[in-house]
Parts: structure tokens; C-alpha cells; sequence
């Protein structure tokens, strides 16, 4: 009698430990992902802009439109990689893709503010600088979310992987989760901004 | 009924639920002894087994505790953080505070407008996506981590109104120290499920997988023992049984009062009575009702706005288990004149009407709040609160110390108004996370050119480029921003900045030290702000123990009060003299005038001690509290003037108290 309640009372701790930190991981995964939904909402606005940005460059920069056409198409592919990286935060392949038509938008956007250099009335139009700031700032607001993002994935991952808990990530499916880094830091850390001076 | 009448009716409540719920684990114990007793009658064959058996009923009842205990320590723990924990249980998903889309920004703005205008600091807003009823709740331990979830179903059903007198209802159960009994409740009860839910388990296992378990077990004794499993699993449902009966007992008798209560609040909140009403009544009209499907929801069902469970067995038994009172009552007390007709909703409809109202309102800017078209006819608008705040309000002690933990309509239209004249380029940054960080640092830069270019160079050094760059530009913005709309704007930050990981939560405390260390000062505007941000974020961060009451009278803790009116004094006057008769007149206020007997001088009055005379006084009774905040808010107006400075620092204090207090209102007449 002794013994099978000592062992009873020995599983119950066993069990509330697991669970423990089977809820843990969750804790730390519903983390990431929703950090991931505050990078998600300045992706969106980011990209909202970019065709306003082409619209109103587009009566200036009459014989740019492959420019024109590379900036909407890297922005297109960027929509769609953003859409699938929200329904499945943190997937490996998904944050590839993403991160991958972040860079395109970025190189491309790059190229065309080049440009937009020799055109003195587009750098002097207003709507121009006004969604040149706005695209500046939310650039800025990706990139202190995308630390946010960063963080709660380490996290998570380092729970993830270290012992005991790694048997029971195993046994319960919980993947790893993929960082959101961009591929061309130099070029990002400084958005692009091109001095009109 | 006040704020803290109704604190102490909460904290009384607990003690007879603990009654029930010794009486619970008593019944159990007894049913697990029972039970055993007729396996053991059974199991020997012998008939004499003595029915108290001394060493059998230690041994049940040490067992039956333990599960118990464990139990319910387990729950506690898991929901140590409070109301995210229980948005996590249910499903929800935390909105963003910056979000574009038009319905949650909607709900986002009625919540923003209710938290500006009841002094609560603005909550985390969590939205039930699989739900389609209608239904709503709050949770948290206390100001900190406070959460308000909706379901799917009230964000795309509802009205703004009744949105709002949803919302309104599940703030004064934020306002009255529901949620934190009502999360307590939560935790204790789970020990005394935990039975018929091991029972449920078994039953699962031993008839789901008989086949593969007969499979490895060897020996003849196998299918007996599949037997004695399932019957072991089955006594343990039906003792469950008892905690499941007590639990809902015990949660019905809490929470059936409180949704009378929290209705009559959302009627007095909104002043427009057809706003819960027609909530209600939606629900009643609606197919899906107010129906939660998350398995979770029978734990949580005492914290919803509408009953969440579904029919049981029988009409009498629900009637006396629920936790909610009948639809049909609710509105009546609303509506005297209800005829009980529901009209029926039909949700295909309803939110395709919206959809059509909602692109009228975003045309016609109804995205910045405030300037939302109000559908239902409103009630008499008071009159608008002049542009220009004065530098000065007129109080009466009593009336302040009454106001805590209500709002009203005045209080809302204020609100609106607040955000409506928020110049966009701040409201937005208020919202974001980067844009908090730095709205708060631009709260702190100094005027002094010198200073100011000193705390810019610290910060560039400390925090991130773009957050940096983000203060730089919202610097000339802030400078403008009227002296009363400081801390409002805060309170607008805080839910932007729980959405910071603790990297960056630290990054951003630090750096808020240094700015205020930097002129070597600490100012009342400083201090108070630091104040709220470490009372909002800290217990997000770092989940600790809510206060409990310690003392019932205000003797142990005189220093500390004593403390607090000189402080309030020596702000309010600047000669000694006056100090003395301002701190007089508040002293007069506490029923017990020897326990702060003297004004201590000004140089022992540091701001630093009145961080720590608040942890102490927090711990008090709150009918303590609302003598204090009565003495407070003597000592503040003893020369008949509130500066904006004494006012920011009475709602500070009010608040480290956790008495939310509203804000001033212009003009506000001295009784």
C-alpha cells in the first residue's frame, strides 16, 4: 500500500513537471509568433506604400519603367511571402522566402531612389517626401520589430534544444523556428535614404 | 455602493467561497474513503471491514489532498501571469495596438477611450477568433497585466455602442476587483476538477486503447485488470462529480450579483442604456448565442460577459448552476419595459450591413476616435470640454475619493476629445512599439537646450539608431503637447510597450533611468512617470505575487502615511507654514488623527521614501485606502487650487494603490 502511493504521488509529480514545461514551450512559442504579427503589420504597411510611391513617381520617371516595374514585381512577390510566413510564423522555409523577397524589395527600392536622383521636380514633390519619410520610419519600425521577433525566437529556440526539454519538444512536434534576418545587413541598417541636397 | 465598499464585498466573498470549498474537498474526501471502503469490502470478501477504519481515512484523505493540493497549486502557478495566461487558454490572439484593420481598430479605440477615462492604464485586448458567439471578458490580477478579450462573433455582430457597453461591463469588473477573485477562483477550483478529469483520462485510455494494451501486459489477470481500471476511472467521475457540482456552485454564487452589477456600470459608464441592451439582445437573437466552444471554457465560464456553457440536463438544476442570470432578467433590469422579444440576428446579414457602415465611417474619418458617428441616439451630450485646459482645477476630497473606480459619460467625451486633438504623428507613435519607446523618452528630454543635448548624446549611446532618430523627430511634437495630456499619452504607450521583448524591455528601463538621472533631479512629472511605467510593465515582464491586505488600520503603517500627506503638502506649499495647515486639514480626514500626528520637514521628504511608503501602504484594507485618498486629496486642495503637477502626482499615488482614479475634469466644480 506504502509503495504504490509513494509511487502514485511520484508519477503525479512526474506528470506536473512535464506538463510544466510542455506549457512552457507553448508560453514561448505563442511568443514568437505574435512577435512576429507586430513585424507582419509594418511589412503590410510598408508595402501598401510602395505602389503609391511608384504611382506618383511614374509622371517624373518617364523612361524608367523597367525601374518602375522591378520595384511593383519585388513588392508583388514580397506581399505574397509575407502572407505565407503569417500563416505558419517561424517556419524555416516560409522565413527563407521572406526573407529572400525582403531583400528584393529592399535592393530594388535602392535602385529606384538611385535613380530618382536625377529627377530634380520628383525629389522636390511633396507626396514624394512625404511617403519617402513614411517608408523611412516604417522601415525603421520593421527593423525594431524584427529584433522583438529575433529575441523571442532565441528563446524559444534555446528552450527548445536544451535538456530535458528537447525529448519533449521532439515528442511533441515543436519545430524549430527560423530567425528573420536580412541578407544584406549593411544595406538595411541604413534604409534607404538618399540625401537631397 | 463605492469602489471600495465593493473591494471589501469582493474580499469577503472569497472567505465564504473558501467555506464552500473547504466543504467540497470535505465531501470528497469522504466519497474517496466511501469508495474505497467497498473495494476493500469487495476485495477481501469479508463483510467486517470496519466502516472507520482509522488508518484507511488517514491514507484517503492524505491521497484525495495531495491530488488536490497539487492540483490546484498547478493552476495557480500556470496562471501566474495573470490575463494572458487565461487569453492563451482560451484561444486568443493579442491585437496588435497598431493595427490597420477597421474593426480592431474600432474595438481597440472604444478601449483606449473607457481605459483614458477611468484612469485604468490601457489593456491588453485579446480577440477569440474560432468563437462566433457574442461574449467578452477580463482578466488579470491587477492594473498590469490586465486583459479584455473579445470573441469574433461581438467584434463583427455589434454596433460601436454596444461594443461599448460591452466594454464598459467588462471594465467594471477590471475596475472592482473581480478579475483577481475571479482568477483565484479559478486556480482553487481546479484542484477539486482535477478528480473527474483523471477519471475522464482513465476511462479514455482504458477503452480507447484495450486493444494494444492487452496486446503487452501478460498474464491472465490482463482483462481484470482492464476491468477494475475502467470501474477505477468511473468511481473517479462520479466522485469528480461532487467537485464538478461544488465548483459551479461556488462560481455561481460569486459571479451571478457581479453581472448585475456590471451591467448597471456599463449603463452608468456610457449613460446611454440601449447600448448593453442591445448587446444583449443580439445574444439573445443570435443562433450561436454566447456559446464558447474552447474546451477551456468551463473553467473560465465565470469570467464571460454572457453565459458561455450550453444547456445541461435540466431547466431547474442550470437555472441554479449558472453563472450568469437569465438573458431575459439582465435586460429587464435595463429595460423595464422589455417585452422579451428577440429579434433574430442573422450574422451573415449583420456583418455585411457592417461592412457597408464600415467604409461610410472610414470616409468620413470615423478611424480617428471620437469623430466615430454615434448610431444610437446618444444620450444629452454634456457640454464639450473648452480646447485649452486650465493650469488649474477645483476638488472636493470627497467626491475625488468617490470617483475612483467610475467613470462617466463626461469622462468618455473627454477621452475622445483627448485622442481626437492628439496630433496624429504622436497617437500613431503611442501605438507602435519603436514609437512608444520614444514618445517616453521625449516625455523626459529637459527644456534647458545644454541638458537636453546631454540626454540625446546618452541615448544615442544607449538605445538603437532608429529609435534615436524616432525621439529626434517626435521631440518638437511633444514640446507642444499641452501639460495634461502627458500622462494620458502614457497610458496610450503602455500597450505598445508589453508588446517589447525583455531584451529590449531592459534596454528601454535603463535607458529611461538615465534620462531622468540626468539632470541629477528627480521631478514630480519624472517621478510619476516612472511610477507608471514600472507598476504597468514590471508585473508584465516579471510576474510576481499581487499585493494581498496586510493591515486593517492604519497604526503599523502611520510613518509611511504620514510620509505621503507631507510630501502631498510640501508640493501643494512652498512655505513650512502652510505646509503645516495644508498637511492638517488632510490629516483631519483619517479617523485615527494620532497616527500621523506631525508634518515631517521637507528635507526628509525624498521621492525616493515614497516609492516605499506606497509598497507598504498598497498592502492596506481599502477602506483604509479611501480615507487615505481622502486625506490626499485634502492636503492637495487645502488652498482650494489642484495644479495639473498635484493632480498627475494624486492620480500616481491613487494608482500605486490600486485605486484607479479618472482623470480631472476641467472645471470640475469644488462641492
Amino acid at each position: 500500500m506504502t509503495v504504490l502511493i509513494v509511487v502514485l504521488v511520484v508519477a503525479l509529480v512526474l506528470i506536473a513537471w512535464l506538463v510544466g514545461i510542455y506549457n512552457r514551450l507553448v508560453k514561448l512559442r505563442n511568443q514568437y509568433k505574435n512577435a512576429f504579427s507586430q513585424i507582419d503589420v509594418q511589412l503590410k504597411r510598408r508595402y501598401d506604400l510602395i505602389p503609391n510611391l511608384v504611382e506618383t513617381a511614374k509622371g517624373y520617371m518617364k523612361h524608367e519603367r523597367e525601374t518602375l516595374e522591378a520595384v511593383i514585381a519585388a513588392r508583388n512577390k514580397a506581399q505574397a511571402a509575407v502572407q505565407a510566413a503569417a500563416a505558419r510564423p517561424g517556419d524555416p522555409a516560409a522565413m527563407q522566402g521572406l526573407q529572400t523577397a525582403e531583400a528584393g524589395v529592399t535592393g530594388a527600392l535602392g535602385r529606384f531612389f538611385a535613380l530618382a536622383e536625377s529627377y530634380p521636380d520628383l525629389k522636390a514633390n511633396q507626396n514624394m517626401l512625404s511617403l519617402q519619410e513614411e517608408l523611412t520610419s516604417t522601415e525603421n519600425k520593421v527593423a525594431f520589430s524584427r529584433q522583438a521577433y529575433n529575441d523571442a525566437v532565441m528563446g524559444y529556440n534555446t528552450a527548445r534544444e536544451t535538456f530535458p526539454n528537447s525529448i519533449i519538444a521532439g515528442a511533441t512536434g515543436f519545430g524549430p523556428a527560423q530567425l528573420f534576418e536580412l541578407e544584406a545587413p549593411a544595406v538595411e541598417r541604413a534604409a534607404p535614404k538618399v540625401s537631397f541636397t | 455602493m463605492n469602489f471600495f465598499e465593493r473591494q471589501e464585498e469582493a474580499r469577503r466573498s472569497t472567505r465564504k467561497l473558501v467555506v464552500l470549498f473547504v466543504l467540497a474537498v470535505f465531501l470528497i474526501v469522504m466519497a474517496v474513503y466511501l469508495a474505497v471502503a467497498v473495494a476493500l469490502t469487495w476485495a477481501e470478501d469479508t463483510v467486517s471491514v470496519d466502516p472507520w477504519n482509522l488508518t484507511v481515512l488517514g491514507w484517503v484523505a492524505a491521497f484525495t489532498l495531495t491530488v488536490i493540493v497539487v492540483g490546484s497549486l498547478y493552476k495557480i502557478a500556470a496562471l501566474r501571469s495573470g490575463g494572458q495566461a487565461v487569453g492563451r487558454l482560451l484561444g486568443g490572439r493579442p491585437l496588435q495596438p497598431n493595427t490597420r484593420d477597421f474593426k480592431e481598430r474600432r474595438l481597440l479605440n472604444v478601449v483606449e477611450e473607457m481605459a483614458l477615462a477611468s484612469g485604468l492604464a490601457v489593456p491588453t485586448v485579446y480577440v477569440l477568433d474560432q468563437e462566433k458567439g457574442i461574449n467578452a471578458f477580463a482578466a488579470g490580477f491587477g492594473p498590469g497585466d490586465t486583459v479584455i478579450g473579445v470573441t469574433r462573433g461581438c467584434l463583427d455582430l455589434l454596433s460601436r455602442d454596444e461594443l461599448q457597453g460591452v466594454i464598459g461591463h467588462e471594465f467594471s469588473h477590471a475596475l472592482n476587483g473581480d478579475m483577481r477573485l475571479n482568477l483565484r477562483l479559478m486556480g482553487l477550483l481546479h484542484g477539486i476538477l482535477v478528480i473527474a478529469m483523471i477519471g475522464y483520462w482513465i476511462l479514455r485510455t482504458t477503452s480507447g486503447g484495450s486493444s494494444s494494451s492487452s496486446s503487452s501486459s501478460s498474464g491472465s489477470s490482463k482483462k481484470s485488470g482492464g476491468g477494475q481500471l475502467a470501474f477505477l476511472g468511473l468511481a473517479f467521475m462520479v466522485i469528480g462529480g461532487i467537485g464538478v457540482f461544488f465548483g459551479r456552485l461556488i462560481k455561481s454564487a460569486v459571479s451571478r450579483q457581479r453581472e448585475f452589477l456590471g451591467d448597471a456600470a456599463a449603463v452608468q459608464f456610457t449613460r446611454n442604456p440601449s447600448s448593453i441592451a442591445g448587446a444583449l439582445k443580439k445574444i439573445g437573437g443570435l443562433a450561436a448565442g454566447s456559446r464558447i466552444v474552447n474546451s477551456h471554457a468551463e473553467e473560465a465560464s465565470h469570467l464571460f460577459f454572457g453565459n458561455g456553457m450550453g444547456k445541461g440536463f435540466s431547466v431547474k438544476l442550470d437555472d441554479m448552476l449558472a453563472t450568469h442570470p437569465p438573458l431575459a432578467d439582465r435586460i429587464k433590469r435595463i429595460e423595464p419595459d422589455f417585452d422579451g422579444k428577440l429579434p433574430a440576428v442573422d450574422a451573415g446579414a449583420v456583418s455585411q450591413a457592417q461592412q457597408l457602415a464600415a467604409k461610410e465611417e472610414e470616409e468620413t474619418g470615423g478611424l480617428v476616435p471620437g469623430l466615430a458617428p454615434r448610431r444610437a441616439a446618444p444620450a444629452p451630450a454634456p457640454a464639450p470640454p473648452p480646447a485649452a485646459a486650465p493650469r488649474t482645477v477645483d476638488v472636493d476630497p470627497g467626491t475625488i475619493a468617490a470617483s475612483v473606480g467610475t467613470l462617466d459619460q463626461a469622462h468618455l467625451e473627454l477621452a475622445s476629445s483627448f485622442l481626437a486633438r492628439l496630433p496624429p504623428a504622436l497617437r500613431d507613435a503611442a501605438r507602435d512599439p519603436s514609437g512608444a519607446c520614444a514618445t517616453i523618452f521625449g516625455l523626459l528630454l529637459d527644456r534647458d537646450p545644454a541638458l537636453r543635448r546631454r540626454q540625446l548624446d546618452d541615448l544615442q549611446a544607449a538605445v538603437e539608431a532608429p529609435i534615436h532618430e524616432e525621439t529626434l523627430k517626435l521631440g518638437p511634437a511633444l514640446d507642444q503637447c499641452p501639460v495634461d495630456a502627458r500622462l494620458p499619452l502614457v497610458d496610450l504607450a503602455l500597450p505598445a510597450l508589453r508588446r517589447l521583448s525583455e531584451p529590449q524591455y531592459r534596454v528601454f528601463r535603463a535607458a529611461v533611468e538615465r534620462l531622468i538621472a540626468a539632470d541629477a533631479k528627480l521631478s514630480l512629472f519624472e517621478f510619476t512617470l516612472q511610477r507608471i511605467l514600472l507598476r504597468h510593465l514590471e508585473p508584465h515582464f516579471h510576474p510576481s505575487r499581487p499585493p494581498a491586505v496586510v493591515y486593517g488600520s492604519l497604526r503599523p503603517v502611520s510613518r509611511q502615511a504620514s510620509l505621503l500627506l507631507s510630501i502631498l503638502a510640501h508640493a501643494g506649499q512652498a512655505q513650512s507654514e502652510r505646509a503645516a495647515q495644508a498637511f492638517a486639514t488632510g490629516a483631519g480626514h483619517l479617523s485615527d488623527t494620532r497616527a500621523v500626528a506631525t508634518l515631517l520637514p521637507f528635507e526628509q521628504c525624498g521621492l525616493a521614501d515614497l516609492d516605499r511608503a506606497l509598497a507598504a501602504l498598497v498592502q492596506a484594507a481599502p477602506a483604509m485606502k479611501q480615507k487615505l485618498l481622502e486625506a490626499c486629496t485634502a492636503t492637495i486642495a487645502f488652498d482650494k487650487r489642484v495644479t495639473i503637477q498635484e493632480g498627475e502626482l494624486l492620480r500616481a499615488i491613487s494608482d500605486s494603490l490600486d485605486c484607479p482614479m479618472p482623470p480631472f475634469l476641467p472645471g470640475q466644480a469644488l462641492a
